[in-house]
């Protein structure tokens, strides 16, 4: 690390809030994707003014900074490059303020997803996205990521509950954005263009979420389907009978098979196992909305169908879907989670170019997810260290994608592109939508000194 | 190619196993005293790959991450990969020691239990007002800590088993070195030999111990085997009172402490509930609890080595209990208590107690 930019930042942020110890640079080297890259050094900040400070320290100089929640990011959004300051904003973890009157909580990125939770829960309250590693990631992530979970076809992303945000741009200056009302037109909706921008636009350093009342009942029921045209039927059949599941999720055959041979659950072997909840605030009416799934789940030849009749029930029927991604991590060495989602009518389809792919390569990808939204979970399961394994795995990801778009879909429902999907972006998006990101890029951030190499927006990566 | 280090013979293919999803940090009691990822179970694998891959050396400058781990196991109850860190901990820390890398703290223990019959290096025990060393059902097994700093807490729980007509004995009782283990060396055969020939002298048949390290010791270390094979049963004291009844209760709220030790490490959730709904009807849970528990800050090692991280980890843990409410918190484990009472701040008003002392002060002023 050059002595003057040190010493530049500890004046900035205190010699105890700086760092350059091989320990840190290593933690700081990576999230919990594959790629790795160490940082130069890494600063905690605590107030927004630090943060425009040192942004406007690296501007000046350009150097790369890398804003960094709690590391959970699967796609390498929070995976440094090389020099970078890592910018690590977990001491910012304060919630400001729970105000059910205007049905808000303001909040610093650092707060960890269950924190609020649990804040809200008290006030009979939640924020819905429920992303799966929530215990653990921070909402600045959340928000830069446009975090979601098993509740989306329902409840949305975090999208549809960022209400404003404090930004700090490239440059320094401190931006808000949004307000703190349910609705507002005003100007253009700077407040989403920050949603899912990965650390390359400005630092979130503030963040205003609408909050939902918390439902106090649920039905929750598992269906199994020999066949897999029947599941994919069900699942888009469920979705226009009249009612929104809070959860329909999906476990395909090969995670299903991965499962039994790795648990004692014994589960049906079947193409496929759907997962339903609905909720509500009576069991009349979760049990009445239940009824209308299970109706079609029956017309759609389930095999099996079991409605749970207690909360305990309830829990074992989740316990498949809860245990595929740990089920699935202890197989091989290496494990890398997709998020590709598809128009719900093509879930049936995906899951069978899949199969395709997997055999074709001759690696495994066990699938399961949120059907709800077609939001599949390709996990693929390998060898990093076997050379002609991790080939296979780049070739299979290529086709899966393409497959993916093939059938109208979206490289990723709730990851993010960073560095793992960039050089895809083109196959997704159109020249002119590309020019625009990157002109957006340009105007907020000209000397690319934030998140730079993510999500194709600079020349160095992708196409 | 040929491995340097034991810690890569051993545990190889769950370093390579870990997915760096970074779940540990919602439980690593380091990690939430200190919000530096470089310190979290995941920090540490990290480093050890890199150590394995050969693009950092095992040497000094990794002391600070890898000598600072409670050994609590929170993290690998929670792995979604089944990467069992303080497993990996407790070996890197040996082969570090192997090259003279090492906490000045760890090696001081283990000069001390060269030359001492104690962790604290002192040579003049208290005697409990009590005959040592005799022919008696049970051993009580003290512990280092209960010995030389939770004394009065000792004493207290004694006094209990004289109200409940125990036939026991204490012995000139030394340090069960299990520590050792933990923090980069081998248990101290000496150490181990004495505590057993003083043992089987009393012709007890069991050995209560309050501590539940001690008690891990000498039912999992190979070195303490003759113990079982001589028939002799070592309970922790939780194990050993469940049966009793007191006759006594409290109206206070009173939450319950699950230690590392006792809990994760040995799967003892309910004895102590079970005692404590005799006594205190009005029960509260912590937020974190049984297996999720949070640890005291305490163990291995990290009370010596970093008190003052060690009295943040267990500042959190308090704060769990001001948010329950409670005015007892009960646990069963000297070092616990010892660290959470240091941790105490004088706002909170709340007792911090082993379960068997309070037993006894409520047994005491029913008289
Ligand atoms: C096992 C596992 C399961 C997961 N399940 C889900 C799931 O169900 N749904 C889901 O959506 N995701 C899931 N994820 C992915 C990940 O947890 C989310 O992307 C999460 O939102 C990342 O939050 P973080 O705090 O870890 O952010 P990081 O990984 O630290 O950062 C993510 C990105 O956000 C940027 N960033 C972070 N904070 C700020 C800020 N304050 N200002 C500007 N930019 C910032 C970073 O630069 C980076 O680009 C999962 C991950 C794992 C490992
Ligand atoms: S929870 Fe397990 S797999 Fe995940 S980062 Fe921690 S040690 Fe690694
Ligand atoms: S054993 Fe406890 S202190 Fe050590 S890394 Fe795991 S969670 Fe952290």
């Amino acid at each position: 690390m050059d002595e003057k930019i040190k010493q530049a930042l500890i004046d900035i942020v205190g010699e105890n809030n700086y760092t350059d110890s091989l320990i840190d640079m290593v933690s700081y080297s990576c999230d919990a994707s594959e790629y790795s890259q160490r940082p130069s050094c890494g600063v905690w900040v605590e107030t927004a003014e630090l943060v425009s400070n040192i942004l406007k320290f690296a501007n000046r100089e350009h150097i790369p900074v890398v804003p960094r929640g709690a590391g959970t990011g699967l796609t390498g959004t929070a995976t440094p490059v090389d020099e970078a300051i890592v910018l690590d904003l977990s001491h910012m973890n304060k919630i400001i303020r729970i105000s059910i009157e205007d049905r808000l909580a303001i909040v610093q990125p650092g707060v960890v997803y269950a924190d609020l939770e649990k804040a809200l829960a008290h006030y009979g309250f939640f924020f819905p996205p429920d992303p799966a590693s929530g215990t653990v990631c921070t909402l600045g992530g959340n928000v830069a990521t446009n975090a979601g979970g098993v509740k989306g076809a329902k409840y949305g992303t975090t999208r549809d509950y960022v209400l404003g945000l404090q930004v700090v741009l490239p440059d320094g200056r401190i931006m808000r954005t949004g307000s703190r009302t349910m609705k507002s037109v005003s100007g253009y909706d700077l407040t989403k263009l920050f949603v899912g921008s990965e650390g390359t636009l400005g630092v979130i350093t503030e963040i205003i979420l609408k909050i939902n009342p918390k439902t106090t009942a649920a039905s929750t029921s598992m269906a199994t389907f020999d066949n897999l045209e029947d599941a994919g039927r069900a699942v888009s059949q469920v979705m226009y009978s009249g009612i929104i599941p809070s959860v329909l999720e999906i476990l395909g055959r090969d995670t299903i098979m991965a499962i039994n041979q790795n648990t004692d659950l014994d589960l049906p072997e079947v193409d496929a196992i759907l997962l339903a909840e609905t909720d509500g605030y009576t069991t009349g009416e979760t049990d009445f909305q239940m009824g209308k799934v299970i109706e079609v789940f029956n017309k759609n030849n389930a095999r099996v169908v079991k409605k749970a009749k207690s909360e305990k029930e309830a829990s074992e029927l989740w316990v498949a879907r809860k245990s595929a991604y740990a089920v699935l991590s202890r197989i091989k060495t290496h494990v890398v989670l997709e998020d590709v989602t598809v128009p719900m009518a093509k879930i049936a389809d995906l899951l069978k170019g899949i199969k395709a792919i997997s055999e074709k390569h001759n690696i495994m990808i066990a699938t399961y997810g949120h059907a709800g939204d077609g939001n599949l979970h390709p996990q693929f399961v390998y060898d990093g260290y076997d050379p002609e394994q991790v080939k296979k795995k780049k070739a299979a990801s290529a086709e899966l994608f393409q497959l993916t778009i093939d059938l109208g879909g979206t490289l990723t429902g709730e990851h993010g592109i960073g560095l793992q999907k960039a050089p895809f972006m083109t196959m997704e998006h159109d020249p002119a939508a590309m020019d625009v990101m990157r002109g957006i890029k340009r105007l907020l951030d000209p000397n690319n000194i934030l998140n730079p190499g993510k999500m194709a927006l600079d020349k160095k990566n992708g196409n | 190619m040929e491995t340097k280090y034991d810690f890569e013979r051993k545990y190889r293919v769950q370093i390579l196993q870990c997915s760096r999803c970074g779940f540990c940090q919602a439980v690593c009691p380091v990690f939430g005293a200190t919000l530096r990822p470089a310190l979290n179970a995941r920090g540490k694998m990290l480093l050890l790959k890199e150590v394995m891959d050969g693009k950092v050396q095992l040497n000094d400058e990794l002391i600070e991450t890898m000598f600072q781990c409670t050994t609590c196991a929170a993290c690998a109850e929670s792995c979604p990969s089944g990467v069992n860190v303080p497993d990996i901990i407790k070996q890197v820390r040996k082969d570090m020691v192997n090259i003279g890398s090492c906490h000045p703290a760890f090696k001081g223990m283990n000069e001390v239990l060269k030359n001492h019959t104690n962790i604290y290096a002192e040579d003049d025990p208290e005697d409990f007002e009590r005959e040592r060393n005799k022919k008696a059902e049970y051993v009580y097994f003290i512990g280092c800590v209960g010995s030389y700093r939770e004394d009065e807490a000792t004493l207290e729980t004694l006094d209990l088993l004289d109200r409940l007509n125990v036939d026991y004995t204490l012995i000139d009782e030394v340090c069960c070195s299990g520590v050792l283990e933990d923090v980069g060396y081998d248990m101290n055969e000496d150490l181990v030999r004495k505590n057993m020939d003083m043992i089987m002298a009393t012709g007890a048949k069991t050995v209560i111990t309050g501590c539940p390290y001690c008690s891990r010791t000498f039912n999992n270390k190979p070195q303490y085997a003759e113990l079982k094979d001589k028939g002799i049963k070592v309970l922790h004291i939780t194990q050993f009172l469940k049966d009793f009844d007191f006759g006594v209760t409290t109206d206070k709220l009173v939450t319950y402490h699950d230690p590392c030790d006792l809990g994760r490490h040995c799967g003892i959730y309910e004895e102590p509930r079970e005692i404590i709904r005799k006594i205190a009807p009005n029960f509260v849970e912590l937020r974190h609890n049984r297996v999720d528990s949070l640890c005291c800050g305490a163990g291995g090692g990290v009370r010596g080595a970093y008190a003052k991280n060690s009295i943040a980890m267990a500042r959190r843990r308090l704060e769990e209990v001001e948010e329950v409410g409670a005015e007892v918190v009960l646990t069963e484990c000297n070092s616990c208590v010892h660290n959470l009472a240091n941790a105490k701040l004088r706002k909170q008003k709340f007792k911090i107690s082993n379960i068997s002392q309070f037993v006894n002060e409520l047994m005491e002023e029913a008289e």
